[in-house]
């Protein structure tokens, strides 16, 4: 065996080894429990037969949760975009921070599913109210990190640039926006998820597609382990989106210190 | 002196901290004038003011009354002119950027005159022709220190504004910076078209090794105490830490400072 393979053995045994020991250990006292009491599967499935009930159709679950990942991030888009064009403006201008923080507030302390009933009654039941809740939910966190973000410069730095006359323009290329970068990546970490929250609660309310609309029906008609299946797979995209926001932090934030202090 | 002789003059200088509970007065009356292409320096306990005075010199900073000119203009001017270098304690480098994007910055700022200067030389200037391609994360304190300084110079200032930069470096790596900075501030031209620098310092010794004057600065709110021209010959070397002269303007520094405000 070579180094380079018996470190990566090495990681996986360390890193791997743990979590892998941990969730078979739920999943085996889940499936001894259900059928030492024997709990009905209208109830509460065992492990197995939910895997039953996924690998009978794995492409349908599959297929559903596209559609749930496809609302989540177009609404993420949407709603980060929104948001950090607005921490553009707010970071240059105090009145129009004072004026919307309030606002954005106000919306971030409210239960924005609770608005999922209107938005079918303005948007009706295609992709959009989907889309459109899921950007509610990311707005908030996305809007403060990245205002933080665009703030939290070096002073130095930012004297130095002044000393020189650059413009508000250079000065927001050049040093706030990449400055914001871990600002904006953790807020991701929070607003992705969110987003899939957003948009598989969309589908309860509406539509005929998507994991929402899955879980939804599974649970009306008592399928108990395809809902499960779905909500595993909701996991498993959860987790996927994880692992990819971390690549991603890696890749571009190899500067900055919380991604040096792990290597 | 004559006037056209200066590069930078400050009349009546007085900067007032409004923002507190109560208005901090941090100096008074603050008057003086560096020739172009002097090093001066100003020594004061930490306090005094020395810090705000060279930010206000450098535009960063409106004082509460009095004006600064340099070259018979507002600093402003100087700054549109991009003849103002800074460097600050800390490098205040950007971390995503290699050392020869960090010195190439102020280039690539708007309006920037590119007076030909080539990062390259200036890397070798400052001894870190093999590091251009670093990150600052992977450099030592002096080695950032060192990056700052060129990214000072890119722009080829005519004046060079320093507030203690070396003051965050361990003692070994600041002595050896010292006599480094006037290894860089002679190579860059001929005596009389040099920089001007003000240098800000809290350290007797620096502030002899490195100036041609030194201006000291004491009490609370600070004050001018004292304009000491410093007649040691150039090029300096270390040695003359040791000699007679240096601990005379050493003892007489001392003796100006005694009873500074903690």
């Amino acid at each position: 065996m070579n180094g380079r393979l018996r470190g990566i053995v090495r990681g996986l045994v360390t890193y791997g080894l743990p979590p892998a020991i941990a969730f078979a250990v739920v999943i085996g006292a889940w499936e001894a429990y259900v059928s030492w009491r024997d709990v009905s599967i209208l109830v509460v499935p065992a492990p197995s037969d939910v895997w039953e009930r996924f690998v009978d159709d794995p492409g349908y679950f599959w297929e559903q949760g596209w559609w749930t990942l496809y609302e989540a991030t177009l609404g993420l888009i949407f709603g980060t975009t929104v948001a950090v064009a607005l921490a553009i403006v707010m970071a240059h201008s105090r009145p129009v921070e004072r004026g919307l923080l309030p606002l954005a507030i106000a919306m971030k302390v409210t239960p924005l599913v609770a608005i999922g009933p209107v938005l079918i009654v303005i948007f009706g039941f295609g992709t959009t109210p989907k889309i459109f809740l899921a950007a509610l939910l990311c707005f908030f966190p996305m809007l403060v990190n990245a205002l933080t973000g665009f703030r939290d410069v070096d002073p130095g730095a930012l004297e130095f640039m002044r000393s020189l006359r650059a413009s508000p323009w250079s000065i927001f290329w050049k040093l706030r926006a990449p400055s914001s970068l871990p600002y904006v990546i953790s807020a991701l970490r929070i607003t992705y998820p969110l987003a899939l929250v957003g948009a598989v609660i969309a589908e309860w309310f509406t539509g005929n597609r998507g994991l929402g609309y899955v879980v939804y029906s599974a649970a009306q008609n008592l399928r108990t382990p395809e809902l499960f299946s779905a909500i595993a797979v909701l996991a498993l995209i959860g987790v996927a989106i994880n692992i990819a926001l971390s690549l991603l932090e890696r890749r571009l934030l190899f500067w900055h210190e919380s991604v040096r202090s792990t290597r | 002196m004559a006037n056209e002789t200066q590069h930078v003059r400050l009349h009546g200088l007085s900067h007032v901290f409004a923002d507190g509970r109560e208005p901090l007065r941090v100096f008074d009356d603050v008057s003086t004038g560096m020739p172009r292409g002097q090093f001066t320096s100003i020594i004061g306990p930490s306090g005094c003011g020395k810090s705000t005075l060279l930010r206000i010199v450098g535009g960063l900073l409106e004082p509460s009354a009095g004006e600064v000119r340099i070259d018979g203009a507002r600093p402003r001017a100087a700054q549109r002119r991009h003849d103002i270098g800074i460097v600050f304690q800390e490098p205040a480098l950007l971390p995503w950027r290699t050392v020869a994007a960090n010195v190439r910055l102020p280039l690539e700022i708007d309006g920037a005159r590119r007076r030909g200067t080539d990062v390259e030389s200036l890397l070798d200037l400052v001894g870190l022709g093999e590091f251009r391609d670093y990150y600052p994360h992977q450099l030592s304190g002096g080695m950032r220190q060192r990056v700052a300084i060129a990214r000072a110079l890119a722009v080829d200032p005519a004046l060079l504004l320093m507030d203690e930069p070396f003051g965050a470096l361990d003692e070994i790596t600041r002595t050896a910076m010292r006599y480094e900075l006037l290894r860089i501030w002679a190579s860059q031209a001929e005596a009389a078209t040099r920089k001007t620098v003000l240098f800000v310092t809290h350290s007797i010794t620096e502030a002899i090794v490195m100036s041609d004057r030194i201006v000291v600065i004491n009490g609370r709110p600070g004050r001018i105490v004292a304009d000491v021209a410093v007649e040691l010959p150039r090029p300096r070397t270390q040695e003359i830490e040791r000699s007679a002269p240096f601990l005379d303007y050493a003892d007489h520094l001392r003796s100006l400072l005694v009873g500074a405000v903690a």
